[in-house]
């Protein structure tokens, strides 16, 4: 304390004299965030034009400074920080991100923008924005994030996801987004695998760029109309940099269907079926608490970064997760590296990106054995020591199966059903700025996707699923191997060329891309069928071409132009068929930059955009229908002359004029930020037009080799409304509140069905083949195709009766009828975000609302003709109680199934704690955090999970609730 | 500085030249070794046989991978299976049989009969058995001369060309002769007619009709001797029964009973082509019951009896077809008889009703009653109540030596689509239609019949038309002809005849007249505006 004050009398006796020295000034400049260093910070004195900016190791030198002078370090994206210069003659400066994100890099298709330049519905979720908790999987680092984009994972361990981006827009082609991962299209996973970004180690994700309308999209042409999904993974930085994720999860079963238990089901059965008693069983089984566990997963990952060779920015990563999944039996094992080199050359004219990643998945696989848990009868043990199969009580005649339900527990447990995917994914990108016209930029992408699944799927020979060769033979189980192999390659070529001029600025890029995809299965078959044959099957390749141009102009950075153009061929069509032209134009204005708005206090962003565009869809199963085709039976499916099984051949469907589906997008977007961009936002209106919609029709018997095929038969719309708002509550030194809340409104309607023909669809479980979904001119598609429900006097539902809707005194299909969908109108995601000193606190919500859901669990079961299936007693949901239906087949297809699916979930709640500069190293930190995932469901839906992807629930994988523990730590 | 700017124009044209050269990859070809171009399929004389097994494959087979596969769309596989839907539209809509699962889209209303357009089985059966069309079309385009010249086939399969050709028209005869029948029309589809989404034109039930006779006839000389062709392929009896089918059911075809254009007499046309059938050589088998088990594709009957079968086998011929259903839906849901039948079963899938059964209670000893009664009430008060109601055990998964078929689902056993027995009660029916009484020829026949059962012999006096429609039941259901005689006999719509659950009554019901015929399946109409709804629909 003395010497401090000593200090201080020392320097306010000094401070005049120095004032006037001349002095020199060296530091470095680095990221708060990461402790990178930072290089072209821009530093300039304040109130000269002097100044410099930082070299590439975030290093700077000033010279013949004054004290008081104020050094202002800016650079894009982040806080501009002032510093005035005292008497160290080094001054070392931490750049805090801006959080008002104007100027956060976005990446567009072969290119990048600012927010702030964006002229197309583009949203950007980097790093500091993903989703907290239980991520495994990279889509769900943005569940939720952003209007108008819904993801609808699946419980599985490692699952997949279903993503939308404004609903979709086809009928029967890929509704899915195109995903593109570091510049390359990915396009579906190798068998064996959980999906195609299962293998991808979310913690190696920088950043996602969600391309939403037509004017963005258009770029990536004919596969666009769905929207575009950018990810781009982290990049080497020239500071060393460690960081270490771990984190432990228990997974819980959230809930459960009620079903009779074993006394209830005596009971039951002595009053419905008495005849049947002497067939029950002493014992109570919960066969739901048989077929599920309680699952520990592990998660953790490492990534290193920094400059190899002294020139080399390098980032590897390495991440191992193994999470088992609560359905018994079923696991997900993930190992993954990755290497990204970002190395300069020449005087930073050639940038060069090396992105290698190695990943392993291990899965095994579960099967769904979720109907047999509902059904099997409840006064039955899980074990039987007499049983010939395995120990495990079966429904057998001396050993002689009898028809029925099948133990679900021996079916999990005598199943191996394991897959295991190398997938190597990579690529180069070269982005050269030529030494003769620094204008002009070239940039190659070189991309190669390769994934090699292998597996095998075993059922022991004491299963009473077994193959056998004939009635009363043993059984001998069953095994299958496979191997399955997917390559995508990819070259992109562009030119961009950048002329700044007064208060004119021209970007203008023009390229090339071509993309091949290939792939090739091998099944073995049944080895233990004697007969058995096994197959390659080679995948057709499909290969897409494009030629690309864009031009962004932007006039007194107040008015914006893009045009973009495509032309896309396909193998998929014929010659005449096969090219497409997707244009694209949009206009910016920011009004905020006008005088009149400039000075504002209240409005510190406001931008209006208009886009419109053309984007194609020709993602259709079949490859090349125009092509005249003869396929050879399997060794199944021949024909016997005589005593000689004869290979079948069959010309298959051809259709030669099948061509793009073409989607016309208009967007109407209004960017805006409020008080100093405190609170800002974004609000979107568009509407989509489909048209020639690729969908699979029937075609005039007779004429082809098949009753149905693609064909580009009518028009399809959807519109909506997206808004989000996200504003800083309290933002203080130590406390900080941010909310962040989008909502998003789409409706989809069916213009035009050629000849005004329905299409079925919606398979259900319970009887074979029966659908309960329609397509209909007029209508949402996926509209509930079912007959209408009549209620007695007491508002119970009167068995099999339904209202004669066509008035012939018949009750039969005629009398079917179109009630509700099963999409949402409405989406809305909830985040905040609290910090208050080093404690962190967040959490996520999620709505969806109006959407529809047909409860096939209780269509199908809730009867009680379902207490007996084939020749057992089986249980029945006891909902049953609610309906007191008999007859299955008189009631599968009633409205009552039809159920209001809309729910709010907390996906997540997190706390944190952060301990900083641990290591004496100001950069670095331990957080510990803890969390729920999946913290709880508020519906009225009456089954086990509102949120079933297609709107049929037919038992699913449960989501599982998650108590999660873990730590970052970073040097 | 020219220098420069020639730099900059190479490097561009550099750039253009080398992004637009690979274009002609998006010219992508089959590489499967399952598939192929079908010009360079034809390239090799074998794919001649192959193909025209693809045509016999499809009233068997619903895809090429196995019984799940279909190249009809929209539906369950099996949903489209030929002889399965067959089967449902002619026996499951009449007297003989029940379906207990009616959650299996279609069924109740087949069985019901409150069907309506939009029922899958009708889109089935209209799809398969128009695919049956493209398919012998198709062969026909890829087999004539020209093209077996250009191929440089004509030595190689000339000379078995022929008999192919016929066969493959013989089999599109087959499956109008079908839609004839159920649904009274059909698109007429023929070799000159283009692949894609043509749309062609409607043939009503008289220009059906006459494009069978004269296809038919036609093509006789080209098909092979009765029983000297392989097992499972057409020859001219085949032919002939098809003919003697569509004369015996010319009344109900074309109102009329003597041919418009030579004046002959159908029913004499009818017996006419019975006599060919019979100088063929058929002999009825020993045993009843060796007509439909698992070894008759080579047992007496498959070798004497069988005029034409749809081929199924555990093994190589998988598929959810009519005897795989039939046997599985054999196994009841309290006998538990999979034993007996050599297939696992489906748990009482398949009862009969009332009336069958009653046709062989208290007619003696008859062994092709089948049934098992015993604990069972005759009466079917709920559909879904599988104890209750006759079971039927006449088609089995067992060899005529105990051994069970191949695989415990797919059974071994053909369907016998033609048989003798049926052409020995035809010739009874046919003459005693001409000539209002039976004489001592049709007599024998029917005692024949009866006679290889151990059934009580009968005498002319007992020979009438109403004895004749409960005898074809007793020998012949489950065949797929109950339906069809039926509407000949006048009993399948109106009030005369009613059985258990007709027009969706237990007791059954009175049908409309109009339900003699099926309506067209909607999204075939909807495909082709040419076809018109059948009046009534």
């Amino acid at each position: 304390m003395k010497n401090f004050k000593l200090f201080l009398l020392t320097v306010i006796v000094f401070l005049p004299l120095s004032l006037f020295a001349q002095q020199t000034v060296t530091g470095k400049v680095t990221e708060k965030a990461t402790g990178s260093e930072l290089p072209g910070v821009g530093i300039i004195i304040k109130g000269t034009a002097k100044g410099t900016a930082t070299d590439f190791d975030g290093n700077y030198i000033l010279e013949n400074l004054k004290q008081g002078d104020v050094l202002v370090f800016s650079y894009i994206g982040f806080t501009t920080l002032e510093v005035t210069v005292g008497a160290k003659a080094t001054i070392n400066v931490a750049l805090d991100q801006d959080t008002e994100t104007l100027d956060e890099i976005v990446l567009i298709g072969y290119g990048t923008t600012t927010i702030k330049d964006a002229t197309g519905s583009v949203a950007a979720i980097t790093e500091k924005d993903f989703n907290e908790g239980n991520i495994v999987s990279p889509a769900n680092l943005i569940t939720g994030r952003v209007a108008g984009v819904s993801v609808t994972t699946d419980g599985t361990p490692g699952g997949g996801s279903a993503i939308r981006i404004r609903g979709g827009s086809s009928l029967g082609a890929s509704n899915d987004p195109l995903i593109v991962l570091d510049g390359m299209p990915l396009a579906a996973s190798s068998g064996g695998s959980r999906g195609i970004l299962a293998s991808i180690n979310p913690n190696d994700i920088e950043s996602f760029s969600i391309l939403k309308d037509a004017s963005a999209t258009a770029i990536y042409g004919s596969r666009a109309s769905n929207g575009v999904i950018i990810i781009s993974t982290k990049k080497g930085k020239s500071t060393f940099k460690a960081e270490y994720n771990v984190k432990a999860a228990l997974s819980t079963l959230s809930n459960k269907i009620d079903v009779f238990s074993g006394d209830e089901y005596r009971a039951l059965i002595a009053d419905i079926r008495p005849n049947d008693v002497d067939q029950l069983g002493t014992a109570n089984t919960n066969w739901q608490d048989e077929i599920y566990q309680e699952a520990i997963s592990i998660d953790q990952s490492i990534s290193l970064s920094g400059q190899i060779f002294k020139k080399i920015p390098t980032r590897f990563s390495f991440g191992h997760t193994q999470q088992p999944g609560i359905r018994k039996t079923s696991k997900f094992e993930r190992i993954s590296s990755s290497l990204a080199l970002n190395p300069k050359f020449f005087d930073d004219h050639l940038k060069v990106n090396v992105n290698a990643s190695l990943n392993y998945e291990f899965n095994r696989f579960a099967d769904g054995v979720e109907g047999a848990a509902l059904e099997f009868d409840p006064t039955q043990p899980v074990y039987d020591a007499d049983s010939p199969f395995g120990g495990f009580f079966e429904h057998h005649n001396n050993g002689e199966p009898v028809n029925g339900t099948r133990n679900p527990l021996a079916s999990l447990l005598q199943r191996e059903n394991k897959g295991e995917v190398q997938r190597f994914y990579g690529n180069v990108e070269l982005d050269y700025k030529l030494h003769f016209f620094p204008d002009l930029r070239a940039v190659l992408n070189i991309g190669y996707d390769r994934s090699e699944g292998e597996g095998f799927n075993q059922l022991s020979d004491e299963s009473i699923n077994g193959f056998r060769l004939s009635v009363g033979s043993p059984f001998l189980g069953s095994r299958s191997e496979y191997t399955s192999e997917r390559v995508n390659s990819l070259l992109d070529g562009y030119l961009t060329y950048n002329k700044e001029l007064e208060n004119v600025n021209i970007e203008v890029t023009a390229g090339y891309s071509y993309q091949k995809f290939e792939g090739v299965d091998f099944n073995t078959g049944n080895l233990m069928d004697p007969d058995r044959e096994s197959d390659i099957n080679t995948l057709a390749d499909i290969v897409l071409i494009g030629l690309f141009g864009r031009t962004n102009v932007s006039f007194m950075d107040k008015y914006l132009l893009t045009l973009s153009y495509r032309r896309d061929g396909t193998s998929r069509f014929s010659k005449d068929n096969r090219w497409g032209n997707f244009p694209a134009a949009a206009l910016a204005w920011k009004v905020s930059e006008e005088d009149f708005l400039k000075d504002s206090n209240t409005i510190s962003n406001l931008k209006l955009r208009l886009g419109w565009g053309i984007t194609g869809q020709q993602d259709i199963g079949p490859s090349y229908l125009y092509l005249g085709r003869t396929v050879i039976g399997s060794s199944v499916s021949q024909y016997i002359f005589g005593n000689s099984p004869i290979n079948v051949a069959i010309p298959q469907t051809r259709i030669e004029d099948l061509k793009w589906e073409e989607t016309t997008t208009y967007n109407v977007g209004l960017d805006y930020g409020l008080f100093n961009n405190k609170v800002s936002g974004t609000l979107e209106v568009y509407l989509k037009e489909s048209n020639d919609l690729l969908a699979e029709v029937a075609i005039s018997d007779g004429s082809n080799f098949s009753n149905s095929g693609f064909q580009n038969i009518g028009k399809f719309t959807s519109k909506g409304i997206e808004f989000s708002i996200g504003t800083d509550i309290i933002d203080k030194e130590d406390l900080k509140l941010d909310v962040n809340y989008n909502m998003s409104f789409n409706q989809t309607k069916i213009d035009e069905l050629a000849l005004e023909q329905d299409i079925r669809v919606g398979g259900i479980g319970g009887g074979t083949g029966g659908t309960v979904q329609l397509h209909s001119q007029g209508y949402a598609p996926y509209s509930f195709y079912v007959y209408k429900q009549l209620y007695d006097v007491n508002g119970s539902p009167i068995e099999g009766a339904y209202a004669d809707l066509n008035q012939d005194g018949i009750i039969n299909d005629s009398d079917r009828y179109i009630y509700k969908k099963r999409d949402a109108d409405i989406n809305m995601g909830f985040q905040s975000n609290l910090n208050y000193k080093d404690f962190d606190f967040s959490f996520n919500l999620r709505a969806s609302i109006g959407n529809y859901m047909y409860n096939n669990v209780n269509s199908s079961r809730a009867q009680y003709n379902g207490l007996q299936q084939a020749a057992v007693l089986t249980n029945v949901p006891s909902s049953v109680l609610e309906t007191n239906f008999y007859n299955t087949s008189d009631v599968i297809i009633s409205d009552i199934y039809i159920e209001n699916a809309s729910f709010l979930k907390m996906d997540n709640v997190t706390l944190g704690y952060t301990f900083n500069g641990f290591n004496n190293h100001d950069t670095s930190s331990i957080r510990l955090w803890t969390g729920v995932q999946n913290v709880f469901t508020i519906t009225n839906y009456s089954g086990l999970d509102p949120e079933v992807f297609g709107g049929i629930d037919n038992t699913t994988y449960p989501r599982p609730r998650t108590f999660l523990v873990g730590a970052n730590i970073k040097f | 500085m020219i220098t420069k700017y020639l730099n900059k124009i190479y490097f561009l044209l550099g750039i253009i030249f080398f992004f637009s050269a690979c274009t002609d990859d998006l010219n992508v070809l089959p590489t499967d070794d399952d598939e192929f171009l079908s010009e360079d399929f034809y390239n090799n004389a074998g794919s001649y046989e192959q193909a025209l097994a693809g045509v016999y494959g499809n009233l068997s087979l619903t895809g090429t991978s196995g019984s799940g596969s279909s190249n009809i769309a929209g539906i369950d596989a099996g949903t489209s299976q030929y002889g399965r839907v067959l089967w449902y539209l002619q026996d499951l809509a009449a007297d003989e049989a029940l379906w207990s699962y009616e959650n299996d889209p279609g069924t109740k209303e087949i069985q019901r009969n409150i069907w309506t357009p939009a029922n899958p089985i009708f889109r089935g059966m209209y799809g398969r058995a128009m695919f049956s069309v493209a398919l012998a079309n198709d062969f026909l385009r890829e087999s004539t001369d020209e093209k077996l010249a250009e191929r440089g086939h004509t030595s190689t399969v000339g000379s078995e060309i022929v008999a192919y050709r016929a066969e493959a028209r013989l089999l599109r005869a087959l499956s109008y002769y079908h839609l004839m029948d159920l649904f009274g029309k059909a698109a007429f589809v023929t070799e000159a007619d283009p692949v894609g989404t043509f749309q062609a034109p409607q043939y009503d039930r008289a220009q059906l009709f006459n494009f069978i006779k004269s296809e038919l006839t036609d093509i006789e000389g080209d098909l092979k001797a009765p029983r000297t062709n392989q097992y499972a392929r057409a020859d001219k009896a085949v032919a002939w029964m098809i003919l003697a089918k569509i004369y015996l059911n010319a009344k109900v075809y074309i109102g009329v009973e003597n041919d418009p254009v030579d004046g002959e007499n159908y029913y004499t046309k009818c017996i006419d082509n019975c006599n060919k059938i019979f100088g063929g050589g058929y002999e009825l088998a020993s045993n009843y019951l060796l007509n439909f088990m698992a070894d008759n594709n080579s047992n007496e009957a498959g070798l004497n009896e069988i005029i034409f079968p749809l081929v199924s086998d555990g093994v190589v011929t998988q598929n959810y077809g009519p005897t795989t259903v039939i046997i599985n839906g054999e196994v009841g849901s309290i006998e538990k008889n999979q034993d007996d039948l050599g297939a696992q079963g489906w748990g009482g899938a398949l009862r009969v009703r009332k009336q069958f059964a009653e046709k062989f209670i208290d007619q003696g000893n008859d062994d092709r009653n089948t049934l098992i009664t015993a604990g069972r009430d005759i009466e079917v008060v709920e559909i879904a109540d599988k104890d209750s109601g006759y079971i039927l055990t006449k088609f089995s998964n067992r060899t005529s030596t105990g051994a069970a078929g191949s695989d415990p689902t797919y059974v071994d056993t053909d369907f016998p689509l033609f048989r003798l027995a049926d052409v020995y009660l035809m010739y009874a029916e046919a003459i005693i239609r001409r000539d209002g009484v039976a004489n001592g020829d049709a007599l024998n026949y029917v005692n024949d019949v009866r006679d290889r059962a151990h059934a009580s012999l009968i005498s002319l006096n007992d020979l009438t038309l109403s004895f004749l429609i409960d005898e074809r039941s007793r020998e012949l259901h489950w065949e797929a002809h109950r339906r069809q005689d039926l509407v000949r006999f006048g009993l399948y719509t109106g009030g005369n005849y009613n059985w258990a659950w007709k027009g969706n009554g237990s007791n059954g019901i009175a049908i409309s007249n109009h339900m003699a015929v099926y309506p067209m399946p909607s999204e075939s109409l909807a495909a082709n505006p040419n076809l018109t709804q059948n009046t009534g629909y």
